[in-house]
């Protein structure tokens, strides 16, 4: 194993160790393109059973692109893939099959459903064991105690722990175990698993990863501590622009090797040094807590270039953000006393306008800067533009066309250019060089002295410690404070690694804790809202007339709060699902109309038409979700179409109730009012829908339908569901009006509508989807069917009905919003 | 073939063609198979869908502010401002001075709390602006009661009703108006901010634009004009009822989608937003010459907002997964962005 070997000898020996051991996967000549660039070209990769190949490749290199493709996310331009020597065609290849063949993959950005208990997310990823069974939870349960401890001992994690409630380290810890857990896994591919994990968690899984490598099971391991990779790899595998620029065993592998080879520079970047005339205009001060490790404040001056280093996630970005739109409070800890623009690394989420042209992208960075009500001209723009274009050797030819037919490297220019034309004292650098070519970043390098020598401040958030070389200050963090400042020729990879592992513990996550539970606090009193609202209407309304305690009273009152009830509960399924379903009521309306005429009538070509109503109405969901257009216009559009069949059937109210459908609502066990039995047993229906694995999978894509999708679930299947169990208690709703009314009216459901999204927002459910609360919902709805009642024995004119529930809704969300967790939601 | 291509390219820049071609298609289709039809009955299309013009251009403001928001307001806005007119012009010229300041004033007060609603306090703008629609419908119920009479300021009525030759007045107003907002849209620095806005918030912020202000003034406008619209279409039917903004709420929606506004926001187009209207109502009215019962046309629109959106919706993933592929690393899965992988030959 240990043999010198060339590179090119190296290939060919992991080849031929190959077929000394069973293949798992193999991909042969992957090649994808996006556009102009290739993104892989010609790689191939076999992975044995025992293999712990280590993945490195600087930003860009295409480790993602190849990992996506292996787990099935993304289809090749041109190449294959074979199991065990057998090759599989890409068509029928998605996510879904590569799990069945026993690849898993730990992404980077973590795929839990935060709403959904440690147990629970188990089951997501393997459901296979569970088939509808009671207990099923207890399963998952002891599976993901076991899991954990086996990789991780000591974790101390619950099973019943919402994801959403633990640490960063700990999610992490759950999706690594989740992925070595599952049944029938062969092959774990692990993205950055450490980069949230402390030295001895980190030890752990290494240790776990030997182990289980030795009984078998192969690993691919992605990461950016190459000391790491070389501790834990049989393999490395080295990618540089998309080709494999090396493959070979570990032990003939150095960090400094890899590094070269991944296309790292080991020229110092160039150095610049700051023009000592102008130093003393301080245009950015940093002081408080934030500098409270360093005994002194901040000052940063004109013409300056400062770094900000330590490893991800330690608050870089938070003080750019806090530089950008300081606090305008009076101690603030961040002060800066001239324009800033920022340049977003994240190009995509934070940076370019897909819209529009190069040359729009560039000039909104002069525009916004403008009053709202100026004209903007395109020549103007144009010379402006190719002004700054030029200084970053961007081609003004290209500046008609869209900003996403550019590369990578070539939008992130346009994102400079824009702050450029912008020409403010201060520039704000989000890890501009991420995922950009080399020429773009000497480029770049190059721009930053020139730009700075002219007077200006950068502030430069970077991931790649060489290019902090070219600062003429680093500011390192740990732990979201400032830990040590280096200047001049102090500044080297080593004193910035160093000060970036002195603190280990993270404060903000204990801080934050203690910020949630102030604001659990508050939530509670919310949630608490529609009973307590529901005792307030009860006790008014006894009050004035004690006659509404008895059993008839009760049924008088709460009967027609029966069919609000059944629409909440459609509705709090469609909420669940981060849409809102503008059309229940109106449904509601139709099947009433329906079950009085065509029913009455004709009982099985009623209830041929019902069943149609429904299918329609499911399909709807699976037509929302598979064109991805917006719930809300489309069930808006089918509101019309639901009242417009209504009115086709029945133009005038009237019709007849079946008698065995009104006999479904009229009966009796003596002293327990009817309306009580029938309004408890549909919130025990949608407690057991929401108890069920169907149920956890409805609420898991309410949450985070991206994971869902990882964990190979089918979006427009269970959209179908959503809709169609909704679809149900809708149409109970409807025959539940006509039985009550005895006769029908489409316009008789209208007023569900707001009603049932004021109760499930009252109920607790929150509008962003994934959260389903059967009692607080129910209760929301009768307290909210019980105002016009209460507003009619307070002798208010119904007149005011309208307003009542439109400000109730207001105030319900106004109180949610102000004492929402927002990070959560965001 | 190359002006085939060169015309497809040109109308994706300019997708408000798609409506102008449906109104003369139908048009031609209408006046071929029934003799009622000839230039005459299209200037009274024009003059309905002048009301619709006004409404769908405040709505396609607030749906260019993106993240799905759409104005469900609007509707109660139009009934409610009828009903004051009523209350305050009472019918003399001399008052209708105070009507229409009484009508803005009622539009910027609407905007402003639907703004405070969605902006403020981060209720989704859907459920904010149907909130606000009920209360306002309580505001109505109570006007409606209050009103001496169903009489209307002549000079109004000339504006709602009246023709220059033979082209309708509103629709002077209504064209004037799509020419305002054009050139607001596409060489004001408020247009620029509002697309930026609706197409990447984040994006938007960090480039410097202050988001908030942005999307406030986009429901002030919808409401103002819908305010606006309410007091010309009572002169029009010469007085007021309950509901009659109603058909507004998912016609003005229809009219800004039909007409080529994304609905994800970004991108607005004034002119489309007119022929989407025109086509509508050319599509009622069509309905009405066919006589189809009322329950049939409710039918037919609803159909038709959900089967363009269906259509609209692919070029929108499709430009959800240009942008993902422009930049291979950072990708998102694409089940994320929810466009198919596509197979090589």
């Amino acid at each position: 194993m240990s043999h010198p070997a060339l590179a090119g000898q190296d290939a060919a020996s992991a080849t031929h160790a190959a077929f000394a051991r069973p293949s798992v996967v193999s991909l042969s000549g992957i090649t994808k393109s996006f556009g102009p660039t290739l993104a892989n070209a010609g790689i191939d990769l076999t992975v044995c059973a025992g293999d712990v190949i280590g993945l490195v490749g600087g930003n860009g290199a295409g480790k993602s692109t190849l990992m996506r493709i292996l787990c099935g996310a993304m289809w090749p331009t041109l190449g294959s893939i074979s199991f065990a020597g057998t090759e599989v065609a890409f068509a029928g290849y998605d996510t879904g099959e590569a799990q069945r063949r026993g690849i898993r993959m730990v992404h980077q950005e973590l795929s839990l459903c935060a709403n959904l208990s440690v147990a629970e997310n188990f089951f997501l990823e393997s459901p296979g064991d569970s088939a509808s069974r009671p207990g099923w939870r207890a399963l998952y349960r002891t599976r993901a105690r076991a899991a954990l401890d086996a990789v991780f001992p000591g974790n101390g994690i619950s099973a019943d722990a919402e994801v959403g409630h633990l640490t960063i380290a700990e999610r992490q810890m759950v999706e690594i175990a989740r992925a070595a857990a599952t049944p029938g896994v062969k092959l774990i591919v692990l993205d950055e698993p450490t980069s949230s994990l402390d030295l001895d968690r980190s030890k752990q899984l290494r240790a776990f990863v030997r182990e289980k490598a030795k009984a078998g099971l192969s690993f691919i391991f992605i990461s950016h501590k190459l000391q790491e990779i070389i501790d834990i790899a049989t393999q490395v595998m080295v990618l540089r622009n998309g080709r494999t620029a090396w493959q070979g065993h570990a032990a003939d592998a150095s960090t400094g090797r890899l590094v070269q080879l991944m296309g790292g520079d080991t020229d110092p970047v160039h150095q610049h040094t700051v023009s000592t005339a102008s130093s003393q205009d301080v245009l950015v001060r940093l002081s408080g807590p934030l500098t409270s490790g360093l005994g002194h404040d901040v000052e940063i001056v004109r013409g300056e270039i400062v770094g900000l280093a330590g490893l991800e996630g330690s608050g870089q970005k938070e003080l750019l953000h806090a530089i950008f739109k300081p606090d305008r409070k009076q101690h603030a800890p961040v002060t800066r006393h001239a324009d800033a623009a920022f340049i977003a690394g994240d190009r995509q989420k934070e940076g370019v306008f897909p819209l529009w042209s190069v040359l729009g992208n560039i000039s909104i960075g002069a525009v916004v800067r403008r009053s709202a009500l100026g004209v903007v001209s395109d020549k103007a723009n144009h010379a402006k533009g190719s002004g700054a274009a030029s200084r970053l050797r961007l081609d003004d030819r290209r500046f008609q066309s869209n900003i996403t037919e550019l590369s990578g490297g070539n939008q992130q220019k346009a994102l400079v250019a824009r702050a450029l034309v912008a020409d403010t004292p201060i520039v704000l650098l989000d890890d501009p060089t991420r995922g950009v070519d080399i020429a773009t970043k000497q480029d770049f390098y190059r721009l930053c002295n020139e730009v700075a020598r002219g007077g200006r401040v950068l502030v430069w958030h970077t991931t790649e410690d060489a290019e902090l070389l070219a600062c003429d200050r680093v500011l390192v963090f740990s732990g979201g404070r400032i830990v040590k400042e280096l200047r001049g020729d102090a500044i080297t990879e080593s004193a910035i690694v160093g000060a970036s592992f002195v603190q280990e513990t993270d404060k903000r996550a204990s801080i934050a804790r203690s910020q949630t539970a102030m604001a659990g606090l508050g939530r509670k009193l919310v949630n608490a809202a529609p009973f307590i609202g529901l005792a307030a209407v009860l006790a008014i309304m006894i009050a004035i007339n004690p006659a509404v305690a008895s059993t008839f009273g009760v049924d008088l009152l709460l009967m027609p709060a029966l069919s609000l009830v059944l629409v909440t509960a459609a509705q709090m399924l469609i909420v669940g699902g981060s849409e809102i379903d503008l059309g229940v009521g109106a449904f509601a309306g139709l099947v009433s109309v329906l079950s009085a005429t065509l029913l009455y009538d004709q009982p099985w070509l009623g209830a041929l038409t019902l069943a149609a109503a429904v299918a329609a109405y499911a399909g709807l969901g699976g037509l929302i979700q598979a064109r991805k257009i917006p719930a809300i216009v489309v069930t808006l559009g089918a509101s019309f179409i639901w009242v417009g069949i209504g009115y086709a059937l029945q133009p005038t109210p009237g019709g007849t109730s079946p008698d065995w459908l009104s006999s479904l609502f009229n009966w009796s066990v003596g002293f327990v009012p009817t309306s009580i039995i029938l309004i408890a047993a549909v919130a025990l229906i949608i407690l057991t829908i929401d108890r069920l694995p169907l149920g956890v999978v409805l609420r898991g894509f309410g949450n985070n339908p991206a994971a869902m999708i990882r964990s190979g679930w089918s979006p427009t299947r269970y959209a179908l569901v959503r809709y169609l169990i909704a679809g149900l208690f809708a149409a109970a709703a409807g025959l539940s009006l006509t039985a009550i009314n005895t006769a029908s009216d489409i316009n008789s459901g209208n007023s569900y509508m707001l009603l049932s999204v004021a109760a499930v927002v009252m109920g607790g459910c929150s509008l962003l989807g994934g959260i389903i609360s059967p009692v607080g919902a129910v209760a929301g709805a009768v307290t909210l069917s019980l105002i016009g009642a209460l507003l009619g024995t307070l002798s208010v004119s119904s007149d005011y009905n309208a307003a009542t529930q439109g400000l109730i809704l207001i105030a319900l969300l106004t109180l949610r919003s102000l004492t929402a967790d927002r990070r959560s939601e965001q | 073939m190359n002006a085939l291509a060169g015309f497809s390219i040109w109308a994706q820049r300019n997708r408000w063609v798609w409506s102008a071609v449906g109104v003369l298609f139908l048009w031609l289709l209408l006046s071929f198979v029934t003799s009622r039809f000839s230039l005459s009955s299209l200037s009274g299309v024009m003059l309905s869908a002048s009301f619709l013009t006004v409404v769908g251009i405040g709505q396609m403001f607030v749906v260019t502010t993106g993240r799905g928001n759409i104005d469900l307001s609007v509707a109660s806005v139009i009934t409610l401002s009828a009903f004051v007119a009523l209350l305050t012009v009472k019918g003399q010229d001399a008052n209708l001075a105070i009507g229409v300041v009484i009508a803005i004033v009622l539009g910027l007060a609407v905007g402003a709390l639907n703004s405070l609603l969605v902006v403020v306090l981060g209720i989704p703008a859907i459920i904010a602006t149907l909130a606000t629609g009920y209360v306002l419908a309580t505001a109505t119920l109570l006007s409606n009661k209050a009103i001496p009479g169903f009489a209307v300021s002549p000079a109004l009525k000339d504006v709602a009703t009246g023709r220059i030759g033979d082209v309708p007045i509103m629709a002077i107003v209504a064209i004037l108006g799509v020419a305002t907002t054009s050139f607001v849209l596409r060489y004001t620095v408020f247009g620029q901010l509002l697309s930026a806005v609706g197409q990447n918030r984040a994006a938007a912020r960090l480039a410097g634009i202050r988001n908030g202000p942005v999307i406030a003034s986009a429901f002030v406008i919808s409401s103002v004009l819908a305010s606006l619209d309410g007091l010309l279409l009572g002169a029009y039917i010469g007085g007021a009822f309950l509901e009659m903004g109603q058909p507004y709420l998912l016609q003005s929606i229809a009219a800004v989608v039909l007409g080529g506004t994304l609905i994800f926001g970004g991108a607005a187009t004034a002119l489309g937003t007119l022929f989407a209207s025109i086509l509508l109502i050319l599509i009622v009215t069509t309905m009405q010459i066919i006589g189809l019962p009322p329950g049939v046309q409710d039918i037919v629109q609803g159909i038709v907002v959900i089967f363009v959106l269906a259509l609209a919706g692919r070029q929108a993933l499709a430009r959800r997964a240009s942008v993902d592929s422009a930049e291979s690393e950072q990708t998102s899965a694409k089940a994320a962005a929810g466009a198919a992988p596509t197979r090589p030959e």
